[in-house]
This record gives structure tokens, sequence and C-alpha cells, in this order.
């Protein structure tokens, strides 16, 4: 099964006609469209932190001049985000708005296809990647979380840089096709009352009554890490590196105000969300693990190789006496 | 005295590991790294089975066997790695410590659990 990757993305359009148009375009082309009135685009904005472009009618707020003041506070607020200004004509552009790359004619669907083509699916992810990772991180997660029911949702480009909950871990890919990190993030208060429920019926040892502190999630969330980590390891980077490689890194910068992290490139991050629920619980109760890869340091998939096997010789938990 | 010593930086997977051994009326103390292993092994050289994982901070777990060899001059304690780690580099490297048997994580316990006991005798 191959897994196509999706984008979100808020559409500016106050024309009901073209949003229907547009909206067959987004299917096409495996985007999730937002459409947003002005007066709620701050609230879409907060609310939407995985985005992979916005597309900007020309005439979403009437004037030229007031389209270009939403650029304008759309690059201050979040400026990975490409811009896709959509034109009846080139000369409708103003001076404002000349520094936004990405632009499309209005009303030619060829046009945004291809805008969104360069500007949201510019880099694209081997499919082997893209479901070797689900594989890997569903089994694991069920191994960790026997009683759960996981689902994944569809992987996506995402271009913010926005953190997602509380909790995150992250740990360095080193490859001969890639370098980067792979993050795994969960929002603390669902993950604790999950753990606490799991915990309790399945018995661990924890004393009666006992309440999961954040310690024991972070436990959790590095173990899950871990597996995850070492399995796409043995799948995906078993190719030795040739010949010595330069240790090069930049740093990474955390604003924990604005929960931004940069890993100092303009690289797209790749994102999979998986949700667990009790089964049978409804979905009031659903965990979700938000997963990122970023290849900041090298991306190479010229080189990329899949060996189809996580776990050696021998199943997982199964011992190879020597 | 413990017969088997659980060695993971992982509070996760030391509780699980070590509550099923006990769970299963087996001697368990723990280790947080091969450092604390090293040290718990040279205070409890009656130890029959070390279960250890690789990658962990301070000192990695086939470093720590390599000292149970040869600081320690322990020959006969059985080593069982748990890990991520599925390399044949890796093993290969763990096979000439002396590691007497390697599983991939995630532990299943009831798959385990009969020659843990064998070794641990």
């Amino acid at each position: 099964m191959t897994n196509r990757l999706v984008s979100k993305i808020l559409v500016l359009d106050a024309r009901d006609e073209q949003l229907q148009s547009l909206s067959r375009v987004c299917e096409e082309q495996n985007v999730i469209g937002i459409a947003v009135r002005k007066e709620d685009l701050a609230a879409a904005l907060a609310e939407h932190t995985d985005l992979g472009a916005v597309l900007l009618a020309g005439d979403y707020d009437g004037s030229p001049s007031a389209n270009a003041a939403i650029a304008a506070q759309l690059d201050a607020l979040r400026p990975e985000l490409p811009v896709i200004v959509q034109l009846r004509e080139p000369s409708e552009l103003p001076a404002a708005l000349g520094q936004l790359r990405a632009r499309c004619a209005a009303d030619d669907p060829q046009s945004l296809r291809s805008a969104l083509d360069e500007h949201v699916f510019g880099v694209a992810f081997p499919d082997a990647l893209v479901d070797g990772i689900i594989e890997i991180t569903t089994g694991r997660l069920r191994s960790l979380f026997p009683s759960l029911d996981v689902v994944a949702e569809p992987p996506s480009i995402v271009r913010d840089r926005i953190i997602f909950g509380e909790a995150f871990s992250l740990i360095p890919l080193e490859g001969n096709w890639c370098r980067g990190y792979m993050l795994m993030q969960a929002e603390e208060e669902p993950l604790l009352a999950m753990l606490g429920g799991v915990e309790a019926s399945e018995g661990d040892g924890r004393r009666d009554g006992e309440p999961l502190n954040f310690r024991e999630l972070n436990s959790v969330l590095g173990e899950l890490t871990n597996l995850v980590w070492g399995a796409f390891k043995n799948r995906f980077l078993s190719e030795p590196a040739a010949g010595p490689q330069p240790l090069v890194q930049v740093p990474l910068l955390i604003n924990h105000r604005h929960r931004y992290i940069s890993f100092g490139s303009d690289n797209p991050q790749l994102c999979f969300r998986y949700r667990l629920s009790a089964v049978g619980a409804g979905t009031d109760r659903d965990v979700v693990i938000d997963q990122r890869f970023v290849f900041s340091l090298n991306w190479s998939p010229e080189h990329f190789g899949d060996n189809g096997d996580d776990a050696g010789s021998h199943a997982c938990g199964e011992i190879d006496l020597f | 005295m413990a017969k088997i010593l659980v060695v993971d930086d992982s509070s996760t997977v030391r509780d699980e590991v070590a509550g099923f051994l006990r769970r299963n009326g087996l001697d368990v103390d723990t280790a947080v790294d091969g450092k604390d292993g090293l040290a718990k092994l040279r205070a409890n050289p009656g130890v029959k089975l070390v279960v250890s994982d690789v990658n962990m901070p301070n000192m990695d777990g086939l470093t720590m066997v390599e000292k149970i060899r040869s600081e320690l001059g322990n020959a006969s304690v059985n080593v069982i790695m748990l890990t991520t780690e599925s390399s044949p580099a890796m093993k290969e490297r763990g096979k000439a410590a002396g590691v007497k048997g390697w599983i991939v994580k995630p532990f299943r316990g009831d798959a385990v659990l009969e020659t843990f006991r064998k070794l641990a005798g």
C-alpha cells in the first residue's frame, strides 16, 4: 500500500464559486484546503499549526493594498509558509506583494497545480520511505500499547515550524542518503490520562492510586523514540556511508514562548500522526502522537535504500542464541 | 542475591523487563547504564545472567560486556543483549565480547522466559 502525501493549506478566497473549483484542484493534488473568512484569519492561523502553504486570492480583501497588508501580516507571523497569490492579471500585483515568490493565475487550475507542486511538494520523498515509517511506527506503538487501537492519519508535508504538544523527543538520523532528525511529539494531559488507564489495567507494579507524572511520560516517549529509531536505522540506514563524512552541524533553535523550532534550513518537515484510542472508548480519549522527520543536514534520495527488514534475521522479541 | 541484572537507561524498559521476570519468580536487580551495570556486577558476583541494552549514556552495553570479561575477569556470567540494534557488525562485536544471545526490541517475555530461566540457573 502506498500512502500518498497530503498537505494542509489555508485558502483565503471570498468567492464561493471559486472555492468550489479550488476544492476540485485540492482534491486532485492531495491538498487539504481550509477556506477562511477574513474575520477568522487570526483564529485559523492559531488553530492550524501544521500548514504547508497559504493560498491568497488577489481580491480576497477587496483592494490590492488591503491584500498586501494581509500578505505582510502572514509573512510576519509565519514567514516559513509560502503564500501563493492568485492573480487575474500580473499587473494586479502591488509592489508590496512583489517579494512573494509564489504566484499563479486566477481561474487557471493548471497554474495552481504547478504552484502547489513547486512550493508545497517541491521535495519528493520515496514512497518506500513513507510507507516504511508508518509500518515501523504503528508496529512499535502496538507493541508498546497492546490494548490500544492505533490508526495512522495520512502523512503530510508541513512547512510550519510550530511544536505540537508539550513533550517531544529528538534523535539524530545519520546515513549515506540523509542526515537530520526525528521528533516524536505529544500532548501531555491526554497521554498521561491514557497511560494511567493502560497501566492500571495491565498492572505494571505501580502502587495503587499512585498517579503517573511527566517523568514517566517522558520515559515512555523516549522508549517509543528508541524503538522507532532503531527500526528505522536497521531498515533504511544499514548501508555504511561511503568514506569519511564531514560532521557538519548547525544549531537547532527553540523558542519556548512561541512554541517554535528551527533546524536551520528551509526544508519541509515530513509529518506523520498516529491516533491511539482505547478500543470502544470513543474518540474523546484519543491520544495523538505527532512524528516529524527533518532532513536538514543532507538529503540525497538518489542513494536511498530499503532493505525491507527492521529487525534482522530474527523476529522482534525472539532470542538469537550465539 | 539477585540472579539476573537488567541494564537499560529507559525506566520503562527496566520496569517492564524486571517486573515480568519478578512476576515469574526470578530474582532481579537493575542498573541504569553500562557503568552502573559494571558496578552492580562487581558488588554482586553471584549474578548469573545480565540482560542489557546497547545504546546507553556513560557506557554502552557492548563496552560493559568487554569490561566484564577484561576488568572483572568474569568469564562465566551469561549476557543477553536486548536492543533496537540488529546490524550484523554490532552482533559480531557482541559475539567477540562473549555475548550469549541477542534480542531485538520490543521485549516479549513469553518468548524468552524459559531461556532466561536456564541461563540464570
